[in-house]
């Protein structure tokens, strides 16, 4: 069979209407992560059996696949009681992955920070809370730009996982076509072309960041 | 002599301080009374314990024995809104310190408008005031970075003032930079001195102490060895230790 162009640039705008849910998983995905693994990581801080407890969280959390993860909280909680719509536990459980991975690369960023900075803000008389966002977060967030847009590119590859419980997104408006035309080979390139283009564009959006964020105060 | 009418309490009070690492015993026994306005230098060979204990009068470090009272406040690891007292102890550390991520007015009105929740105007106006006390009025949008190492050493202390402390604590404030730039930091620190701010420096700048201090600390091995007045400590050393100290510095 031969791969037919046409066919290809065809499906394109009906695998495009899955790009909006796409996107904005992904985007909800990177947020949601990005608070959830900075709270991990700063209880983590706070005290020795807290500390334990999210080290094994955190531990737990990325040694299990995120299929596993994506069915319990889709077709396992619902058994308890807790039903949770599919767009939204897609949310959820891609967080709930990234933020174990988020988490790592924020410890990273913040042992990089010189302990001299706590310091002056706890000598300073500064809050707890403070300390970590007026001192800590900022220098973090330069720290781990890249590796955090790492992350969030990943995210984005993630979402066809979502695929298996029934999320609208792109790769399984792509299957469907694929199941309904016998043709998989153009709806496959199409997508996976589309997906290559939207990672291409948060990388460079990322590097853009971090760029400024170097930029922005010469050390 | 009576007793002293508790009109002010000492700035700080130590009493009987013990502090360890592990095993090892970084303090022993540390008593020492600074009252308000006087200038302490503490100075001993290094691994002494001074850094440590300075640092435990704001309780970077907890001690484990004794008592720490501060501005009339007893200090522990146990003390409620710690961070609260800490506002009115300054602190000036050896590599300055400071917020690499904002300019050197908004590392001076950080604390003032998060801890003490000044509106920006009033905070600028005081973090201005402050950065030309220590001579520095003219790099307030600059960064950290782009500043010499005497220059950010004089923001941290200004950074400090801001808040209005009752007492300077200074850890080794010029050991970081280089000799020209000293000068200007010691000139800060002594009219800081004239002004009648309580202030308690470790340093090795012996001349500073001979000039500002009113009384010297000679710490060896985690003790207070030696106390004088700086006439006193310098021409006639009474301990051993601090005169073949005193012998390798001159």
């Amino acid at each position: 069979m031969k791969f037919d162009l046409d066919f290809a640039l065809s499906v394109v705008p009906f695998i495009l209407t899955g790009l909006a849910t796409t996107l904005w998983i992904t985007v909800a995905a990177s947020v949601g992560a990005s608070v959830l693994g900075f709270t991990f990581e700063m209880l983590r801080r706070s005290n020795r059996w807290l500390g334990y407890l999210m080290r094994f969280l955190i531990d737990a959390i990325r040694s299990t696949p995120v299929l596993v993860q994506l069915y319990f909280i889709y077709f396992v909680l619902p058994v308890y009681g807790v039903t949770i719509p599919a767009a939204m536990a897609g949310v959820l459980g891609l967080s709930i992955y990234y933020s174990g991975y988020l988490a790592e690369v924020f410890k990273g960023g913040i042992d990089s920070i010189d302990a001299g900075q706590f310091e002056a803000g706890k000598a300073l008389g500064l809050r707890r809370r403070d300390v970590i966002f007026s001192v800590i977060l900022p220098q973090m967030l330069r720290n781990v730009a890249a590796p955090m847009g790492n992350y969030f590119v990943s995210a984005l590859k993630a979402t066809p996982y979502l695929a298996v419980i029934a999320v609208p997104e792109m790769l399984g408006l792509a299957m469907e076509v694929g199941s309904n035309s016998f043709r998989y080979a153009e709806p496959m390139v199409a997508v996976g072309v589309i997906f290559l283009i939207l990672a291409v564009g948060i990388t460079q959006l990322v590097r853009r960041l971090e760029k400024k964020l170097l930029a922005a105060h010469t050390r | 002599m009576t007793k002293e009418i508790q009109a002010g309490a000492p700035a700080v009070r130590i009493a009987g301080l013990q502090k360890w690492y592990g095993s090892f015993q970084v303090l022993h026994d540390i008593d020492l009374t600074v009252q308000p306005n006087e200038r302490i230098v503490i100075c001993g060979p290094s691994g002494s314990g001074k850094s440590t204990l300075i640092r435990c009068v704001n309780q970077l470090e907890a001690h484990d024995q004794g008592t720490i009272e501060v501005n009339g406040q007893v200090l522990g690891k146990s003390t409620p809104r710690m961070h609260e007292l800490r506002r009115d102890i300054g602190m000036v550390f050896q590599h300055f310190n400071l917020f690499p991520h904002l300019t050197v007015l908004e590392n001076c009105t950080l604390a003032l408008r998060k801890a003490r929740r000044l509106p920006r105007a009033e905070a600028d106006d005081i973090a201005r005031h402050y950065l030309g006390r220590v001579r520095i009025p003219e790099q307030q949008d600059k960064y950290p970075g782009q500043l010499s190492g005497g220059q950010q050493q004089r923001v941290a202390i200004a950074r400090a003032l801001c808040m209005n402390p009752k007492v300077m604590l200074f850890d080794e404030p010029t050991s970081a930079l280089d000799p020209e730039m000293i000068k200007e930091v010691l000139e800060v620190m002594t009219d800081l001195a004239r002004d009648g701010m309580t202030m308690l420096c470790v340093t090795h700048e012996m001349n500073f102490a001979r000039t500002v201090a009113d009384r010297v600390v000679f710490m060896d091995a985690g003790r207070i060895v030696e106390q004088a007045d700086p006439e006193t400590f310098f021409s006639a050393p009474a301990h051993p230790r601090a005169r073949q100290f005193l012998s390798q510095l001159l």
